[in-house]
């Protein structure tokens, strides 16, 4: 099991949705109207007069199998639009209950 | 969840939502009334006190001074006035606009409560009204006849007047010029006194006779009848056959001593329409009922009763108050329509979709439906002021939804969905376009709070505009977004465009005007204080101007209708007045065929009732009133015309004076008229002071109708009684006026009845006995013993004069002297008033001030400047906390006087004058104009903080910010030149708000492009957002 973290602009919101429901993802938990700016590219989305924009972020405990999927999917997400946003983050889950 | 997600997420509860709206508005629109301005009701009360046989001092001193004094403590009072006729007293209380005149009345009737006693006891108990433009006559209709002339007040009144005074509305139907049956009995004294009898005698004979008495019951057998004396004469002719006396055994009839006469009244009038004789039928409306309705109705009805009248009566259409009313708010709506047009082109221009077009202007008709709403629940009406502030809202009520549409579509084309794009786009802007709309608000809600008249007019626009673009606001922030999120699709770049299509043509002009502008930018900043000197060189030199432009109250329409009032010398005879009529009556239907109905009257009508409150009248008086055809038949305005007839009047000698009032004239309220007021209480000096000035007035090139309210002293006949000679022959002052009035009007008598109806019978004098000083001389006295004694036994019968008419303004003695400008401005008679009262000598007794309209106007000046700084403060206020700065919202308002500029040049360029309606467009312009500015300013920080440097922030933001500016400027302008360019009836009043505006507009949307940025760059020139850095710099030596 692997921790997928993506976090994206909410003009992204139901291209998330759909995907999440084509991989057949049931887990997720989801924070709104998030801020944020990305390492080298992309517009602030500050939630700001300057930068308006926001973000979602969306954290879900996935089979191992599908990460490359989602991985996939929103690398194909953010090359229609660049400057919209879209990330991906992926780590070790080490226990669950 | 926000509005507008919810919006976009419930688009049936959204959609129903301005449906119900739009019904709401359909149905209100249904009930609106229509009428020419909202209504006003002017806020005078007068107090009419009858004071019968007094002359015009007498009342002056005993009635009108207790009134006045007493009068003047009620609240809220602006100013009191009165004039003193002989018979009468009006003392009119004017308020401020504004006040409720229910309460005033009752404070009124109180404080005349008290004073009662103290008045004469033979004055009739005074009476309060109210002045209210509803009571102004709707409709007139000119009735002729031939041979059922004589019978044409039962006609009319029973067939005609009856019936239309059950149309709902309507006030009351009168008649003027009626000739009424009278039965007169001309007695010749020579015979009366042969019999020794007494025109008194004589009446009391036949009053004895006219009657029926009840006499008691009897019973008989098994029935009680009442008995009943039935005297009262059947027929006219029975009167004649009147026994009077018995003289040396010989029965006297009444036929011996008199003739009598069943025929209409003396006429002291004399009406003839289109040259017919005639008389006329006044409707008049209920206050606040619908006058186009009514007239509606009555034109409806008039078919159907025209039926029942005798063939030979005919009735036409005189004068009908709805037809100019009508034709202005057709012409408004065309010019509504027109706008609404061109803003849809404009949008389309600029953003080349058809589906983004459609969600821009569905916003139109739902923002100005709201407007019907508010006038429904508000109980306004649909009038020149309400549609005329709906053209002004139409190119502003577009603007926000064109910038929640434009970040939808940005946000599509970067790829989001548009339900996604919808909401999040909104939640971007939103904040944005509500408070561009405040700044809008921050100047038309302060208009509805301006006092005077000036405010009981701009209420309506004040919260029609702030109402629909509120709406407008509210539709961008949720109908918008819903219908983007249905209808808005990503379009692919199509790989090959038409060389005509959208992105090859228009797209690609704007294009290359934005790199014009923006080379044009890069320069100006180069330049900048050339630039800033060029601007201080056009504000100030525009302001220099002014004094070219001529100021007005009022702008005047060109109503198509004119009255004349012309005085023969005081004491003419009517058949004298009637000849003068004639002669105008001819001039005019030769001269001018553009006259399409011409009614003159000569004379005073007794009856006239209601009719008498408007115009006055008297047997030297002549009255003229004339329709012309529509504004598009003619060429000569009405104005033309009645320059023309007052420079015909001016060659009829026996003419006195004269006015010509073009126009219907709104009342006292909305007059260019210009009046000096003379105080003073000597009559002689003052009169003097008021004729030499109306003399110099007269010369003055374009002051008309130049006219002093003193009436000339008239002719009076008194009766001077010597009481030693009375005291010899047993008489007193009160028998001789009892019975001189006996004999030259009559005395009481009972009605003649038949079928109904009530005829006067009029006892007297033959009237060839009655026409001299010798006749009266000759009048016979009766005293207690019964002895005769001539009149001129006893009294002297001398010639006087005497004013007529006593005046009054603060209490103080007044004479006004008042003129209307002609083709000349307002102030530049003013001016010349001003100069020929300093070069007179006054006497120090006599007090001269200037009145009238350029009163008025110093008022609505001041109104206009406190209203002006107030909008100005608002918007600095909604601007400082838009930008949280203080130096931004100064950046802005540097474009406003620059509209100002516009104004006066476009006043200049088109040669109309100043008025208080094109101020009030100045006054709005602050809120239109700053928008641009906000655009420009917020796009140029926003370029900034996303670290642009300066220069090149500013020169992005003007070349991205070039296409909103222009578009929303484009809305406004062309959506108001339909109303600036119109020239159809009633176009005279709103256009020169429509010329303000679009040339403030045009001018400082140039300046605000150019010097704006040029500003900005000055202000702003280091970056001050890093002061606080410096504090944390002590973590770098980490």
């Amino acid at each position: 099991m692997k921790a997928i973290f993506i976090v994206y602009n909410q003009a992204h919101t139901e291209k998330v949705e759909y995907m999440f429901e084509q991989l057949e993802i049931r887990g997720f938990t989801r924070w709104t109207d998030l801020t944020g700016r990305g390492t080298e590219t992309g517009d602030p989305h500050m939630n700001t007069h300057t930068w308006p924009e926001q973000n979602t972020a969306r954290l879900a405990i996935i089979d191992d199998d599908k990460v490359q999927l989602v991985l996939d999917a929103a690398k194909r997400m953010d090359e229609v639009n660049k400057s919209v946003g879209i990330r991906a983050f992926v780590w070790n889950v080490e226990n669950m209950y | 969840m926000s509005i507008y997600g919810n919006a976009v997420k419930r688009p049936v509860t959204t959609i129903m939502l301005f449906i119900a709206v739009v019904v709401l508005g359909g149905y209100s629109l249904k009930q609106l009334a229509i009428d020419f301005y909202p209504e006003l009701e002017f806020p005078a009360i007068s107090v009419m006190t009858i004071y019968e046989g007094a002359s015009a001092s007498d009342i002056e001193i005993n009635v009108t001074n207790l009134i006045e004094n007493r009068l003047n403590t009620v609240s809220d009072l602006k100013e009191v006035s009165s004039v003193s006729r002989d018979n009468m007293s009006v003392v009119t209380l004017e308020f401020e606009f504004g006040k409720d005149l229910d309460e005033a009345t009752n404070e009124i009737r109180d404080a005349m409560n008290f004073i009662e006693p103290y008045l004469p006891e033979e004055v009739s108990k005074p009476s309060i009204f109210k002045f209210n433009s509803s009571m102004m006559p709707i409709l007139y209709y000119a009735v002729t006849a031939e041979e059922s002339y004589a019978a044409l007040e039962q006609i009319l009144e029973e067939k005609i007047i009856n019936p239309l005074n059950r149309i709902e509305g309507i006030g009351a139907v009168g008649m003027n010029g009626a000739p009424g049956r009278e039965i007169q009995i001309n007695i010749d004294p020579k015979k009366m006194e042969g019999y020794n009898l007494s025109v008194e005698m004589v009446a009391a004979i036949l009053n004895a006779e006219n009657m029926n008495l009840p006499a008691g019951n009897i019973e008989m057998g098994m029935m009680d009848y009442p008995i009943r004396v039935k005297g009262e004469f059947a027929e006219s002719d029975e009167i004649k056959n009147i026994v009077l006396a018995s003289f040396n055994g010989q029965t006297i009839y009444l036929s011996d001593i008199a003739t009598v006469k069943d025929t209409i009244r003396d006429i002291t009038f004399d009406e003839k329409i289109n040259g017919r004789t005639g008389l006329r039928i006044v409707v008049q409306k209920q206050s606040g009922a619908n006058t186009v309705k009514i007239s509606e109705d009555v034109k409806k009805m008039m078919p159907g009763l025209l039926k029942t009248l005798p063939p030979d009566v005919q009735l036409t259409l005189f004068f009908d108050s709805s037809d100019f009313i009508r034709g202005s708010i057709d012409n408004l709506t065309r010019s509504l329509m027109f706008a609404g047009i061109f803003v849809v082109l404009v949008v389309l221009f600029f953003l080349g979709r058809w589906r983004a077009t459609f969600i821009i202007i569905l916003t139109i008709p739902i923002a100005l439906i709201v407007a019907f709403v508010y006038l429904f629940i508000s109980g306004n009406s649909i009038n020149i002021i309400s549609l005329s502030s709906l053209s002004i809202a139409i190119g502003m009520v577009v603007d926000d939804a064109i910038v929640v549409l434009e970040n939808i579509t940005k946000h599509v084309e970067k790829g989001a969905r548009p339900r996604e794009a919808a909401i999040y786009a909104t939640n971007e802007v939103w904040l944005a376009v509500i408070v561009t709309t405040l700044t809008v608000l921050a100047v038309f809600l302060p208009l509805t709070m301006i006092s005077g008249l000036t405010g009981m007019l701009f209420k309506q626009l004040g919260f029609v505009v702030s109402i629909t673009v509120a709406t407008s606001t509210l539709a961008a922030i949720t109908l918008t977004p819903m219908l983007a999120s249905k209808l808005l699709k990503l379009r692919n770049k199509p790989k090959k465009t038409g060389r005509f299509s959208y992105s090859n043509t228009i797209d690609k002009f704007l294009d290359s005007m934005n790199e014009m502008y923006g080379r044009a930018l890069r320069k100006a900043l180069k330049v900048k204080w050339l630039v800033i000197i060029s601007a201080i060189v056009i504000l100030i030199g525009s302001f220099f101007l002014v004094k070219n432009i001529g100021f007005e109250l009022f702008p005047e329409a060109d109503e198509g209708q004119f009255s004349a009032k012309i005085e023969l010398p005081t004491g003419t005879r009517v058949d004298e007045s009637s000849k003068i009529a004639r002669k105008i009556d001819v001039f005019l239907t030769e001269n001018y065929p553009e006259i399409n109905l011409l009614s003159t009257s000569a004379g005073a009508d007794d009856q006239g009732g209601i009719m008498s409150l408007f115009s006055e009248s008297g047997t030297h008086i002549i009255n003229v009133s004339g329709i012309l055809v529509n504004q598009e038949e003619r060429d000569r305005d009405v104005w033309e015309i009645c320059d023309n007839l007052r420079d015909f009047l001016g060659t009829i000698p026996e003419i006195a004076t004269y006015t010509v009032t073009p126009n219907g004239g709104m009342g006292p309220m909305m007059s260019n008229n210009i009046a000096v007021e003379i105080y003073g209480y000597d009559f002689t000096s003052t009169s003097l002071v008021a004729e030499e000035l109306a003399d110099s007035l007269r010369l003055v090139n374009g002051a008309t109708n130049v006219a002093v309210s003193r009436d000339p002293i008239k002719p009076e006949l008194q009766i001077i009684p010597n009481r030693e000679k009375m005291a010899i022959h047993g008489l007193n002052t009160y028998t001789i006026a009892n019975a001189v009035r006996n004999r030259l009007e009559g005395p009481f008598m009972r009605k003649y009845r038949e079928s109904g109806n009530e005829y006067d019978i009029v006892i007297r004098y033959d009237e060839d006995q009655r026409n001299s000083i010798s006749d009266i001389m000759n009048i016979l006295l009766t005293n207690q013993q019964g002895q005769s004694i001539r009149l001129q036994e006893v009294a002297d019968v001398v010639e006087f004069w005497v004013p007529p008419n006593i005046e009054h303004k603060g209490k103080q003695r007044i004479v006004n002297v008042t003129a209307t400008p002609y083709k000349v401005p307002l102030n530049v008679i003013s001016a010349e008033i001003d100069r020929i009262i300093g070069n007179m000598d006054i006497p120090s007794n006599v007090y001269v001030e200037s009145g009238g309209a350029v009163e008025d106007m110093k008022e609505t000046m001041e109104d206009m400047m406190l209203l002006l700084l107030l909008c100005i403060a608002l918007v600095y206020i909604v601007m400082a906390s838009q930008f949280e700065s203080f130096k931004m919202p100064l950046i802005i308002m540097f474009s406003i006087p620059f509209a100002f500029s516009g104004v006066i040049l476009a006043h200049l360029i088109t040669g109309i004058t100043l008025s208080t309606i094109s101020m009030v467009g100045g006054v709005m312009l602050i809120g239109i104009v700053v928008k641009n500015a906000i655009v420009l300013v917020d796009y140029i920080n926003l370029m900034r903080d996303r670290g642009h440097e300066l220069k090149e922030a500013i020169i992005l933001s003007g070349k991205s910010r070039l296409r909103p500016v222009l578009m929303t400027s484009l809305t406004t302008i062309l959506g108001m030149l339909p109303l600036a360019l119109s020239t159809g009836d009633g176009s005279e009043i709103w256009s020169p708000m429509g010329i303000a505006v679009i040339g403030g507009l045009i001018f400082s949307t140039f300046v605000t492009l150019i010097l704006i940025p040029v500003i900005y760059q000055l202000f702003v020139r280091k970056s001050d957002s890093r002061k606080e850095i410096a504090e944390y710099e002590f973590m770098n030596a980490v």
